[in-house]
């Protein structure tokens, strides 16, 4: 990382960060961190976002100090707030104290049983404590209330692929390509599962599935290898042809080796 | 059983591949450069995935993928190695199990190797490792004295020092190079460097 940004490039940055959703906690808590303390005053509002960003990357870098320095510069500021109580509990989730998270995060509920936030960290601690069949009642129970929560329905498609429990998977993934025709990547996903679970039927889905995501997005290897992989089997009307795929990688400049 | 050898390029890359990707479940294979019979040196790994371990075709891909690599460079695939994401369970999962069943239908002596997260620090006096052998088709623990790792501290020095540097950044998994196929999952960077920081003295790693 330039160690000469700017302050406006340094505050763009985490901008993107955030909006991307990305994970990157170590380059959050660099730059974060010096935005903090060299320029703090000229971030005007954007210091509390900026604030609750870097304290969660901070909590993923086991920095409890910074982590406790953010966490009470907005205890501060907003000190009746849920969305900072949530932050207080994340903590303690760090910290392995997941007992009295739960209690910070069933307090929160208490006084407001809509707030999905504290619903879903108390998933994650269930998940976090190595109980994924409990984890998996709450979040379907979670779906039932909020069945448009796509980060939910993509969840809970992992908690069952890492149970093995394909069928239901597939039934998460179907759900988000419903509501996201046009993500290739749920598409190679379901034709992951499906290949898994075997059979004809579940093959010959995976084929299909295979070929879409490839149709949305030309680069995605895993489907092109997943194709490749199954093409040739199946009935004889739907046999892909061998050649066509590998034609394809010729095009992509690929080969197996 | 056999005695086992762990060599410092292996057990590197599998420390590097784990510390890479500290949020998820990461397996990879162990390989073997030396003839069948007799104690089996694990000289290196590929580190896999990090991602959907239980689904079957990119691990089947990466497997035959791996499997040619090997027949074109005299190497034999001699066991896999796993490390959860919940650091505290060290215990192999029923994924870990088939894949590890599935090695060792071609090499009789293979081995299963999970990486003890909850032990991993930059000071382990002994690798924060836990190995199986099979033995009338069950997976058991393998007697620790069976298993070896010549320069333990070097080893661990290097790993210390690779993280600390960035280098482990370098390392490039199955899932990565699906991700961007002009990386290179032999990971042949990662390997120079490795043999830079070993000791000059020690020419065998």
């Amino acid at each position: 990382m330039d160690p000469f940004l700017s302050f406006t490039e340094m505050r763009d940055k985490l901008r993107k960060w955030r909006e991307d959703n990305c994970r990157n906690s170590e380059q959050i808590v660099d730059v974060g961190e010096e935005l903090i303390s060299d320029h703090g005053s000229k971030l005007g509002d954007d210091v509390w976002i900026i604030y609750e960003q870097v304290m969660i990357a901070a909590l993923d870098c086991s920095r409890d100090d910074l982590a406790m320095t953010c966490l009470q510069e907005l205890r501060k500021q907003f000190p009746d707030s849920h969305r900072v109580k949530r932050l207080s509990g994340m903590r303690l989730e760090a910290l392995e104290r997941y007992d009295e998270a739960t209690k910070y995060y069933e307090a929160i509920l208490q006084d407001d049983p809509t707030n999905t936030a504290a619903r879903k960290r108390k998933i994650s601690i269930l998940k976090a404590q190595g109980k994924p069949a409990e984890a998996i009642r709450e979040l379907n129970e979670y779906l039932e209330q909020f069945v448009g929560d796509q980060e939910a329905w993509h969840e809970l498609s992992e908690l069952y692929i890492n149970e093995h429990d394909y069928g239901k998977a597939a039934f998460c993934l179907e759900e988000l390509m419903m509501t996201n025709p046009h993500n290739h990547l749920y598409c190679e996903q379901y034709a992951e599962v499906k290949y898994t679970q075997g059979g004809l039927d579940n093959l010959e889905l995976s084929r299909k599935y295979f070929a879409q995501a490839l149709r949305l997005n030309n680069r995605n290897m895993r489907a092109l290898f997943g194709l490749y992989m199954l093409a040739g089997r199946g009935t004889k009307e739907n046999k892909c042809s061998v050649k066509a795929v590998e034609e394809m990688l010729e095009s992509m400049q690929i080969t197996m080796s | 059983m056999g005695e086992i050898e762990l060599s410092c390029r292996a057990y590197v890359k599998m420390h590097l591949h784990a510390c890479l990707f500290p949020r998820c479940s990461v397996n990879g294979l162990l390989l073997s450069s030396g003839a069948p019979g007799g104690a089996v040196c694990v000289t290196d790994c590929v580190p896999l995935l990090h991602s959907h371990l239980s689904l079957a075709p990119i691990t089947q891909l990466a497997l035959t993928q791996v499997d040619v690599w090997c027949s074109q460079t005299q190497q034999r695939i001699v066991g896999y190695y796993q490390a959860n994401a919940c650091a505290s369970d060290s215990s192999p999962t029923p994924c870990a199990l088939k894949i590890a069943d599935k090695i060792s239908e071609q090499c009789s002596n293979a081995v299963l190797l999970m990486i003890d997260g909850g032990k991993m620090s930059p000071h382990d006096r002994v690798p924060p490792i836990v190995m199986y052998e099979r033995k009338d088709s069950k997976w058991i623990l393998k007697d620790k004295h069976t298993i070896m790792l010549r320069q333990w501290e070097e080893t661990r020095l290097i790993a210390n020092q690779m993280l600390d540097s960035g280098d482990h950044a370098l390392l490039v998994d199955f899932d990565s190079h699906l991700d961007d196929i002009t990386k290179d999952w032999t990971n042949q960077k990662v390997n120079n460097k490795i043999l830079e920081l070993a000791s000059p003295a020690n020419g065998n790693v």
